[in-house]
């Protein structure tokens, strides 16, 4: 049970809109958070945060007490993330495209304050590695708990943390 | 903990941790934004205007085409009249004669054209008998007269004769066929 959880005044109970709504409140930001580490800018990532909810919300009646709510939020967030990635490939290419023969934008002030070199390295990284580490070394869940989130083997995140250790480490050339 | 778990630790915390300072904005709400896709936009909205003037078209056609038969808006007297006239032409038939499909047509032909390109021409003319004179090979001459409240003209009674058209002749060139006799 997640710290948020533990607050919790007491179990959500799956359909209400009311436990909905304060599953929301308590959940909303460490949600964004996994998000911003793994789309491209913070307005994206408050984008997908919302459209987890929607989704979320569409399951609200089918989602089973037994199951870690934030677990599943999070499954649901990166599942969004990686669509969104998806999209975002395609987009940019319309985008080269399009501005061919102009000059680049200057960077913004705002997108660049919430960077570091180690984030953007974790941006390259493919959307259910840079998961595992921010669900691992953020928020804290244990292996079992990252593969019970995301329906996957314990081995299976083992590996995907020690890939994306791995490969931060030569991004960043350490 | 190796050193780039630690750094990775602080590092997420650094750029994380201000996230959970911001006010969290209201739930965004896909109800309403699905309802009003489905009610003002798309191809529904098309097919709905469509089908919704289809309709109307449909009806200002009816009501104009009654309306210019029998000189009344109102769809009841449309059929009292109708109905009033067939009834006539079957009291004026005379002993012999059969069929009431002129006597309709020329009621059909006074109130204006609007009645034949309604469809109404076709299905006033079927109850009547102009066709069921002679020129129907398989009657032998007489008429089976579809309508069941028609009298049907005496056995003994003298047979009236097909008078509205001749019958059909074959050109001076025409081969003649043969028809084998059914069983």
């Amino acid at each position: 049970m997640t710290p948020e959880e533990r607050a919790a005044p007491g179990p959500y109970q799956p359909g209400s809109e009311a436990d909905f709504e304060r599953l929301y409140r308590n959940t909303y930001r460490r949600i964004l958070g996994t998000l911003i580490t793994l789309v491209r800018d913070r307005a994206t990532a408050e984008d997908c945060a919302q459209e987890t909810y929607e989704r979320a919300f569409r399951h609200w009646r089918s989602w089973r007490p037994e199951a870690s709510v934030e677990a599943w939020l999070h499954r649901i967030a990166i599942n969004v993330a990686i669509s969104d990635r998806r999209h975002q490939s395609l987009r940019q290419a319309g985008e080269v495209v399009r501005r061919l023969g102009r000059p680049a934008p200057g960077p913004d002030p705002s997108a660049m304050a919430e960077r570091s070199d180690l984030l953007r390295a974790m941006k390259k990284l493919p959307t259910k590695q840079a998961a595992a580490l921010v669900l691992r070394h953020y928020h804290g869940y244990s292996n079992r708990e990252i593969a019970a989130a995301l329906g996957i083997p314990e081995q299976t995140v083992a590996s995907r943390l020690a890939a994306a250790r791995k490969q931060l480490q030569a991004v960043l050339g350490r | 903990m190796s050193d780039l778990e630690r750094e990775l630790e602080s590092e997420l915390h650094r750029v994380l941790d201000p996230v959970a300072a911001m006010p969290i904005p209201p739930r965004r709400t896909p109800i309403g934004r699905t309802r009003m896709r489905t009610l003002v936009g798309g191809a529904g909205a098309v097919l709905s205007v469509k089908l919704l003037t289809g309709v109307a078209v449909a009806a200002a056609a009816v009501t104009v085409a009654g309306a210019a038969t029998t000189g009344s808006v109102n769809p009841v007297d449309w059929g009292q009249q109708v109905s009033q006239h067939v009834a006539d032409c079957k009291d004026k038939l005379t002993d012999g004669q059969h069929g009431i499909g002129d006597c309709v047509s020329s009621f059909e032909s006074q109130h204006g054209a609007a009645a034949v390109a309604s469809g109404a021409r076709p299905s006033v003319k079927g109850g009547g008998s102009s066709n069921a004179h002679g020129n129907n090979s398989n009657a032998n001459g007489h008429a089976k007269d579809k309508s069941k409240d028609h009298p049907l003209p005496p056995k003994t009674g003298p047979t009236a004769r097909p008078t509205i058209e001749p019958e059909p002749s074959d050109p001076p060139n025409h081969p003649t066929v043969t028809i084998p006799p059914q069983r």
